[in-house]
């Protein structure tokens, strides 16, 4: 148990100590008030624009996360050489030294074979923990990295394509400016996602404003339940309605931004009939056709008025299009009608929703902020994880995003807005500073990235070096080839040269976050040396040999908790800038231990501390004067104080911001509606996915993985998921899962008060499908009932009937379903929605990798009941 | 001088922060939320909403609970709070049964969320509470008296809810419920509730 600070103290403590929440990724800024010895309230910290002093149920309540007498004190080595779902570790107390050593010696020796078969896996829900960690596995030299896993908590969809078309991380209405705002499978404003707590704010001042908000979305709860209008939706499904909103726009209502398109995007790009740009041959660069001497040259030499959108045009002798011309008549097949049939949505509502969508737009309008005009349109389509967590998940999520570009309304007053990703830096050092920048091609980079890899340009497709297999799929982020049933065939195939052996995780519980514990454990059992930092014993450290105790989040010290965050934790729109950091309220607990201090006592050991200094310096970009020197032993603390002076002056150290807890700055306008101020274009045409389709396809398809090209055409499609394909008896529901606002994850079911007040609400821990076909199937509120797939797999739960879902839906909140004895009050808590799902290349989008999270299931009265 | 409060329910999305800030301000016992979200349904499907109901104590001007109270324990502050003196509070729970709203508790023993025994916090913090008496919101009145706003109003990510004085007709809180039409709940109870509602 966490215990009291120890301090001989003459004088009674009693102070406010800023610092920065943990409970999820939004990294809200906090005080804790500390009183002899004792964290007794955490309240927001005003100061600062993450979270603007107000906290969610969640971050109010992380003293009982933080005090919980379940909490790891010691390290533990594992007894039972067996590993599985069932087996008993067989837990017995080790020093530090000792697990130190064990480790190290493994870490030596596979070093010395092959670097990667280290893995290194961490939690998304603590994004600080990403620079220490992703230094130590660049230093040790492995490619095998993860976040999260391929699972449920993470975006290939959402986050790729807001990198390509926002340079962000996601997207978000600017709720100030912004007047009709439609969403699809998003909650941002309404109680979890990036920036939550501030986004509600700013989400309830945009309600009392008046801007209407449309809610797509299988279930009418959070967004849904506050929106002017909830649209319900076949689930999986977006992509289509998005699409034929797309169609209306374009070819019925022909309202377009037309100078947007020629200036800031691709449309005027010529294609040729291999769907690749028409390039110039001296240069290589895109051809446009400029109206003004009738002819086509190089992009960089057209005034962008000139630049033709539509018709059909010969160079040197071939027939080409414009890109927006492509996509016009791309379009013209999703008829609303087409769009009804698969969504449920009526015609005539895709039909309304799209000029509403187009009209507001208020295309050509500019208004003024801060003194500069600006183009204004206020209108903003947004999607999150509901409609990119399919195996359509790029499509769907392009569709989506298409919507705004069509009508200009990306990163301007009033639109779509990118998660600030443009920084010009705090006004006496410049620093942070990042801004997007145009390829060859005039096409955007992101100015600042967070994992994985660059959303743009794509990396070439290569025989792997990772495991998760992204050099053959690119696009792809988390990869489901880390615990896929057909992982090993796929290695073999691909001719992978080796096998992960070790597994270092960082608070990750991928048996409840990924997919079905079976395929899941599975995958966990191959590891030869798997160490768990972790604050419970949980199920999935339960299959780590080691277990090393780390320090909770009121007892840790980081130097960036907001950065390069910006895009996840700071609000989009106007405001402030705020660099927050997180200080230890509270002294560890037993033999708790902070994991970067543990990570660099591995790397002495291991013997490669000169290239974790040379990493720590890449990743945090430390200026000459602040760069750790060669294989110097620095403490964590000398780091974060590095880190800080480099950022913003020698003045301005650990210590001041000790005292501050965050600095701020106020934000311009150029960096919050940035994408005038840019000469960057974004692609609404995606001729580098045909060919990356083809580099792929040529590597895959000789080894026997065909590679279903319609998922890289340059136009995105409706592409059904496997559940839309089953026409099984009985089987009348696809099942989804969403976030609960009180819930992270699977962690939060552990925390005393976020767990009553769960188990208080009627939707959190229960099965919700609609009333009227639930009392026709002889069911009823809180009938204990299986919901089971068609491959066998169920879960068991309590119905709730509700009337603001989906005929055809089943919905189920968090990732919940915990078994550990280590976490004893989230035990058997909520639904295991994941043990629905399968993992395996069938089941991912074979362009991005993103797993599908729809599945379609039965349900029936569980045995002995009513 | 009647201290209330106004929540907005147009603003409000039913994400709990409100019963959540209350219990880390109070520290209350396992089962004890002085603050609560409810959720309720409205219409047929597709027709349909979900409404967020956040409850508290009234603070009712003709408090049902002052009057069961056979001990004075249950009484109102000259602002307007009804407040609970634990020391003369016998436990009865008349109180609880006059409160046609049930935001009143009863405090029956010491209590603790872990198998383990008690937190450094739950020593701190719950075990102040005095047990075998009723307890209930006071609307923060050592944070109030100290000019801060009660937790639940000062914590609300969505700026839901707003704190002051019902007799002062300029008074954020009055203009409010003039402006916007508010109302208290099930005022045919004669209790005059000092917590009043704007339509969502």
């Amino acid at each position: 148990m966490n215990t009291s600070a120890p301090e001989f103290m003459t004088q009674r403590d009693d102070t406010w100590v800023p610092s920065t929440c943990a409970l999820c990724y939004g990294t809200c800024s906090i005080l804790v008030h500390r009183v002899d010895g004792t964290a007794i309230k955490i309240e927001g910290n005003p100061d600062s624009a993450v979270g603007k002093g107000r906290l969610c149920g969640k971050g109010v309540s992380g003293l009982m996360s933080h005090y919980d007498p379940n909490r790891l004190t010691v390290p533990l080595r594992r007894t039972n050489p067996k590993k599985g779902i069932d087996e008993d570790p067989g837990w017995k107390e080790i020093s530090w030294d000792e697990a130190l050593d064990e480790i190290a010696t493994v870490l030596k020796r596979v070093r010395a074979e092959d670097p990667r078969k280290l893995l290194i896996q961490r939690t998304t829900t603590v994004l600080a923990a990403r620079t220490p960690l992703m230094a130590f596995g660049a230093a040790f030299g492995t490619p095998n990295m993860s976040t999260s896993g391929g699972g449920l908590h993470c975006g290939n969809g959402a986050h790729l394509i807001s990198g390509i078309m926002h340079s962000s991380w996601s997207i978000v209405p600017d709720f100030e400016h912004c007047n009709y705002a439609i969403y699809f499978g998003a909650s941002k404003g309404h109680g979890a996602g990036h920036a939550s707590a501030s986004n509600m704010k700013l989400a309830a001042d945009a309600r009392a404003r008046g801007m209407k908000m449309v809610v797509v979305d299988p279930m009418c709860n959070y967004a849904s339940a506050k929106a002017t209008e909830w649209v319900p939706v076949r689930v999986g499904t977006d992509g289509a309605l998005a699409l034929a909103m797309c169609n209306v726009i374009v070819n019925d209502l022909g309202i377009v931004d037309g100078p947007y398109l020629q200036a800031k995007t691709n449309g005027p790009y010529l294609i040729g009939a291999d769907k690749l740009y028409v390039r110039d041959p001296q240069s290589n660069k895109p051809l446009v056709w400029d109206t003004s001497i009738r002819a086509a040259r190089p992009f960089t030499d057209v005034a962008a008025e000139n630049m033709a959108l539509e018709g059909d045009y010969e160079v040197n002798g071939a027939r080409c299009q414009p890109a927006f011309q492509k996509l016009k008549d791309h379009l013209k097949k999703f008829t609303p009608e087409w769009g009804e049939q698969l969504s449920t949505v009526s015609a005539a509502t895709i039909r309304r929703l799209g000029s509403e969508f187009a009209r507001e737009a208020r295309i050509g309008s500019t208004i003024v902020v801060e003194g500069i005009t600006l183009p204004y349109r206020p209108v903003a389509a947004i999607a999150f994880r509901g409609a990119q967590g399919h195996m359509n998940s790029l499509y769907n999520f392009l569709a989506v995003d298409l919507l705004n570009h069509l009508v200009g309304a990306a990163d301007v007053v009033g639109s779509c807005l990118g998660f600030n990703p443009t920084c010009e830096g705090h006004p006496e050092t410049g620093l942070p500073h990042y801004v997007p920048s145009s390829d060859p091609d005039g096409i955007m980079k992101v100015g600042l990235w967070m994992g994985y890899h660059l959303p743009y340009p794509p990396g070439k497709a290569q025989m792997p070096e990772k495991t998760g297999l992204q050099d053959v799929f690119p696009m792809g982020m988390c990869s489901p080839f880390l615990e896929s049933d057909d992982q090993e065939e796929f290695w073999q195939k691909f001719e992978l040269p080796y096998r992960t052996e070790v597994m270092i995780n960082w608070g990750a519980n991928l048996l409840l976050a990924i997919a079905n514990t079976e395929s899941v454990a599975r995958a966990l059992a191959k590891y030869k040396f798997m160490v768990s930092f972790d604050l419970f014993l949980t199920e999935t450290s339960n299959f780590a040999d080691i277990v090393l105790p780390d320090l909770g989040y009121l007892q840790q010290l980081d130097s960036r908790t907001s950065f390069p965050f910006f895009f996840c934790s700071m609000p989009g729109g106007m405001g402030d800038w705020s660099w927050t950091i997180r200080q230890p309220v509270l002294p560890p607990d037993g033999q708790q231990r902070a994991f970067q201090d543990v990570l660099m006592e591995l790397a002495d050991r291991v013997g490669f501390r000169a290239d974790y200094n040379a990493a720590f310096n890449a990743t945090l970009n430390l200026k000459p004067e602040y760069r750790l020197q060669g294989d110097r032993p620095y403490t964590w603390e000398e780091i974060c104080d590095a880190d800080l002076k480099s950022n913003f002056g020698p003045q301005r150290d650990l210590e001041w911001f000790k005292k501050k807890g965050v600095i701020s700055w106020p934000k311009k306008p150029e960096e919050i509606y940035w994408r005038p101020f840019l000469d960057v274009r974004v692609p609404i045409y995606w001729d580098f996915l045909v060919t990356l389709g083809e580099q792929t396809a040529a590597i895959a398809e000789p080894r026997g993985v065909k590679i279903p090209r319609e998922y890289y055409e340059p136009l995105p499609d409706f592409l059904p998921c496997l559940s839309h394909c089953c026409k099984t008896p009985d089987f009348d529901f696809f099942a989804f899962y969403y976030r609960d606002a009180i819930h992270t994850n699977s962690y939060t079911m552990e925390n005393a008060w976020l767990d009553e007040a769960a188990q208080l609400d009627p939707y959190s821990y229960t099965i919700a499908i609609n009333a009227d076909v639930g009392r026709n199937k002889g069911l009823h509120d809180g009938s204990p009932v299986w919901v089971e797939t068609e491959t066998g797999r169920k879960v068991k739960g309590r119905l709730k009937l509700m009337q603001g879902i989906h005929p055809e839906g089943l919905g189920i909140a968090a990732c919940a379903g915990h078994w550990a004895e280590g976490m004893p009050l989230a035990k058997g808590k909520g639904i295991a929605y994941n043990e629905l799902l399968e993992i395996d290349w069938n089941h991912v989008s074979p362009v991005n990798l993103n797993l599908d999270l729809c599945v379609r299931v039965k349900v029936s009265l569980a045995e002995g009941s009513r | 001088m009647r201290r209330g409060m106004v929540i907005d329910l147009k603003r409000c999305i039913g994400c709990y922060a409100c019963q959540l800030a209350c219990k880390a301000e109070n520290g209350t016992p396992p089962g004890v939320f002085f603050a609560r979200v409810l959720k309720k349904e409205e219409g047929q499907y597709p027709t349909v909403r979900q409404l967020f109901l956040p409850v508290l104590c009234n603070h009712c001007e003709e408090a049902p609970c002052v009057d069961a109270c056979p001990t004075g324990a249950s009484f109102k502050w000259e602002d307007g709070i009804v407040d609970i003196d634990a020391d003369k509070c016998v436990g009865c729970r008349a109180c609880m049964m006059a409160c046609p709203y049930s935001n009143r508790y009863y405090n029956d023993g010491p209590q603790h969320y872990y198998e383990q025994g008690a937190t450094a916090y739950e020593r701190a913090r719950v075990s102040q509470h005095q047990t075998g008496v009723v307890m209930k919101c006071n609307f923060c009145r050592d944070r109030v008296r100290s000019g801060k706003q009660p937790a639940c109003v000062a914590n609300c990510p969505t700026v839901a809810r707003y704190f002051g004085d019902l007799d002062d007709p300029n008074s954020e809180v009055s203009r409010l419920i003039k402006e916007r039409g508010g109302y208290t709940l099930h005022p045919e109870l004669g209790t005059k509730p000092s917590v009043y509602y704007l339509p969502p």
